[in-house]
């Protein structure tokens, strides 16, 4: 039989639904990021309000949480009163990255809504982020005490994060 | 009690479309005029129904019946009228019923406008209309009932998404809709084109018309859309590639090849099938487009509340519609393909080419649309494709369309005469590029390459655009300028509008993308900040009360040369329901620039953040946008005969 062009639109489409209908049962926000059970790759920056140099290594020997935040992202300020919880009543450290943020607007934001962070990286240019493979802002990673990014989590974490998803991690 | 009729008028409605689509089966057993009388009442009464059953809803939301759970989600006593009014469409249930109120419309505007096709045909294009219908009206009533009632009735609603409580939402929704519904036109008429394996060249004249209206619409819809962001998201952006905008700009991409391969057949009886398949690609992609903003299957900045069972629903829709109408391309297409060749120097080749590029440029928007679902089922990892792909993607393969624009209009059907378009052309070019040139130096003294090429390439349409037009009117040689205006073909003003149009937005997007600066500061009250020729000082904050929100405005003066220009009040608005905060820049525009003052947060006592942005020429964006949708209007009204010596 000869080949017919009229052939390649439903092949096309085909193809196409295949996608859909498999990426239907999948939810967008659970990404599994190649680098969980990598070590968090290496970088050196400042921090955001004492301008220390800060770098990978420097994150390594507890359990910690880095959140990947910016002062012009919306999600991030619903996100941060749970990340305040975290902080008061939590034995776990907090290390932000401030995303592609402006310094100024940075830390008018931080004074404003509480800062729960025991250092943030700063990430201007967003490289460190490529790195981490940063989706978009919010994100939070869980790090183990080798310094192994173990879990990632995106978008906004919930009030029941740290009970429901960091706690089983940690008391393994 | 008048709100249980909503969900009757529905089911009503889901009959009367149930009926038209079985006239599609008919065919042996009943007379043409009988099924043709029995088709246009039904589609009528079809749109009526839709219309009451719409009108309800309304009323729902005018009279705050908060026992519809819908309204209750979605309203609130104190919000002001008019949103409370658009608010019918605020969300899922009411932009579906609106989805398909537009269809039905779009349906009875067939029935009324279609004397000059064969009363058979009419029936199938009906009744295939009917068949979509069915579709979304059950949808409604199973999966997304905006008349499904709430217990214990609340005593006030929970809010419109405060982010919706801006004018230019409240019509951007309805005129997306008609553009985007208005793709289901071409598409009954390809399948009925199908299913009867016949096609004449006056039902392709015929066609023309709606394909030009729902381009405009979809123009509209588009503009408005980007020109909501640029006012509502306090980043000075005003496209994002967003997925849920892609889903938009995916079909307008293709009814634009579509539009053009449409007057190739029409001229010259050739590309039939490929306008066949343009026209069945055009509304999948609408299809798609409704599947992925309501299935939450991508991530996006517009939340809406999405739910994995319509989607679906919507997705099992898509495969079967879009899979019968393909496989009927499949197996019926061969039969309409055309023996008549084509020369490379004539006007149908450079509109292959562009159709070709317009085509490729969707494909590579809907892969890098896709792409985060692609990864992730192939286990690639989720990786998203962002604005940097899209703007190199989208900018290498519009340059070749944009060039061909000039090309194409001086180009002649069959077979062009070389010395003529040289003759034509070679001034053209010429000046185009003198122009960008005087341009970019006296205007901006840089020398950027990228932007001298687009300016080349817009003075390069928007003159060969203008000099066509002044040729054929100095052609008549009629006395008066209104003989002159009303004897031009109005396609000439269509084609040239619409041309002019696109590379005004070109110069807009260029000019804003290269040039803009901006300053994030912390300013005290009383400072001042210097941006390109202007002085902008903060005078203060002043606290405002409205009915269903509270708001800081900021009170900024502008100076040029200490003479006092303008002042700026960007808000910040806290709405009392849903407690969100929104920033509401505050934009002063122009011709040349826009200055954009957006309030960020509080920093200390009297200082502020604050976002102040220099866009020189942005506005063009959206003047070039209306010359399109004044094409459109031309294209839609006008007379339709070109003239001979076009």
């Amino acid at each position: 039989m000869k080949f017919k062009t009229s052939i390649i639109p439903i092949t096309i489409f085909l193809v196409i639904l295949y996608f859909l209908f498999s990426g239907l049962n999948k939810d967008p926000t659970i990404i599994p990021s190649p680098l969980i059970g990598k070590r968090i790759p290496s970088f050196e920056s400042k921090t955001l309000i004492d301008n220390e140099i800060i770098s990978n290594n420097d994150l390594i020997g507890n359990y910690i949480l880095i959140n990947v935040w910016g002062s012009w992202c919306y999600a991030c300020t619903i996100e941060h009163e749970n990340l305040i919880d975290i902080y008061k009543n939590e034995e776990i450290t907090i290390y932000g990255l401030n995303y592609k943020d402006n310094r100024e607007a940075a830390l008018s934001w931080l004074k404003k809504r509480g800062n729960p962070y025991k250092k943030n990286i700063i990430d201007k240019d967003g490289s460190i982020g490529i790195d981490f493979g940063v989706y978009g802002a919010p994100e939070t990673f869980l790090i183990n005490k080798e310094g192994i990014i173990i879990y990632k989590h995106i978008g906004p974490i919930d009030r029941n994060f740290f009970k429901e998803v960091v706690l089983p991690y940690i008391s393994k | 009690m008048i709100t249980e009729f909503g969900n009757l008028f529905l089911s009503v409605a889901a009959s009367l479309s149930l009926c038209s689509a079985a006239l599609l089966f008919l065919k042996k057993y009943v007379d043409v005029d009988t099924r043709y009388d029995i088709s246009l009442k039904l589609t009528n009464f079809n749109f009526l129904f839709l219309l009451f059953s719409f009108i309800i809803l309304a009323y729902g939301f005018l009279t705050n019946d908060f026992s519809l759970k819908y309204v209750a989600n979605n309203s609130n006593l104190n919000l002001d009228t008019i949103y409370k009014f658009s608010a019918v469409w605020g969300a899922h249930e009411g932009s579906i019923l609106l989805w398909v109120l537009v269809l039905s419309a779009w349906a009875a505007l067939i029935g009324k406008n279609s004397k000059s096709l064969p009363k058979d045909f009419v029936v199938d294009m009906l009744g295939i209309m009917g068949i979509l219908s069915i579709f979304f009206i059950i949808f409604i009533i199973f999966t997304s009932n905006p008349f499904d009632r709430i217990f214990p009735v609340p005593p006030n609603g929970r809010d419109l998404n405060p982010l919706l409580q801006d004018p230019g939402l409240i019509i951007h929704p309805p005129l997306l809709y008609l553009g985007y519904v208005g793709t289901s036109v071409p598409f009954v008429f390809a399948v009925s084109v199908l299913l009867n394996s016949n096609i004449q060249i006056d039902w392709i004249s015929w066609l023309r018309k709606w394909v030009i209206a729902s381009w405009m619409f979809l123009t509209v819809g588009i503009s408005l859309g980007s020109w909501w962001a640029y006012h509502e998201l306090g980043w000075g952006g005003w496209w994002f590639w967003d997925p849920v905008e892609n889903a938009s700009f995916m079909p307008w991409l293709a009814i634009t090849a579509l539009l053009h391969s449409l007057i190739v057949s029409e001229k010259r009886g050739i590309f039939i099938s490929w306008t066949i398949l343009l026209s069945i690609l055009t509304f999948s992609l609408s299809l798609l487009g409704t599947f992925l903003v309501r299935s939450g299957i991508l991530v996006s900045v517009h939340a809406f509340a999405n739910d994995p069972e319509r989607g679906l629903y919507i997705l099992l829709f898509l495969t079967f519609v879009v899979g019968i109408s393909l496989l009927l391309y499949f197996q019926r297409s061969p039969k309409l393909a055309s023996k008549k060749s084509y020369e490379i120097s004539s006007k149908e080749f450079i509109l292959l080419i562009n159709n070709l590029f317009l085509t490729i440029t969707t494909f590579a928007i809907l892969l890098g649309t896709l792409y985060p679902l692609i990864t992730s089922t192939l286990d690639l990892g989720k990786i998203s494709v962002g604005a940097p792909y899209f703007n190199f993607i989208f900018s290498v393969l519009m340059l070749p369309i944009v060039f061909l624009m000039a090309p194409a209009i001086y180009s002649s059907w069959q077979k062009t005469d070389y010395s003529k378009l040289k003759k034509n052309l070679f001034s053209l070019f010429f000046y185009s590029i003198l122009i960008s040139y005087i341009f970019m130096n006296y205007l901006y003294d840089s020398n950027i390459f990228v932007v001298y090429l687009a300016m080349f390439l817009a003075f390069f349409t928007i003159l060969s655009s203008i000099v066509k037009v002044i040729q054929i009117i100095l052609i008549q040689k009629q006395d008066s300028f209104v003989k002159i205006i009303s004897k031009t073909p109005s396609t000439i003003f269509a084609n040239s509008f619409s041309h002019i149009g696109i590379g005004v937005l070109i110069i807009g997007i260029t000019i804003s993308t290269y040039y803009s600066t901006q300053k994030e500061i912390i300013m005290k009250e009383g400072s001042e900040i210097i941006l390109q020729d202007v002085k902008v000082r903060f005078v203060g904050i002043e606290n405002k009360i409205s009915n269903n929100y509270s708001s800081q405005v900021g009170v900024f003066d502008a100076f040029k040369d200490n003479n006092y220009l303008i002042s700026f009040f960007p808000e910040k608005r806290i709405y009392n329901i849903q407690k969100n905060v929104m920033t509401e820049a505050a934009i002063s525009s122009s011709l040349l620039r826009d200055i954009y003052i957006a309030l960020g947060d509080q920093f200390s006592s009297d200082s502020w953040v604050v976002r102040i942005y220099h866009k020189p020429f942005i506005q063009l964006i959206w003047y070039g946008a209306a010359l399109m949708i004044l094409g459109g209007i031309f294209g839609i009204f006008g007379r339709e005969k070109l003239s001979k010596n076009t």
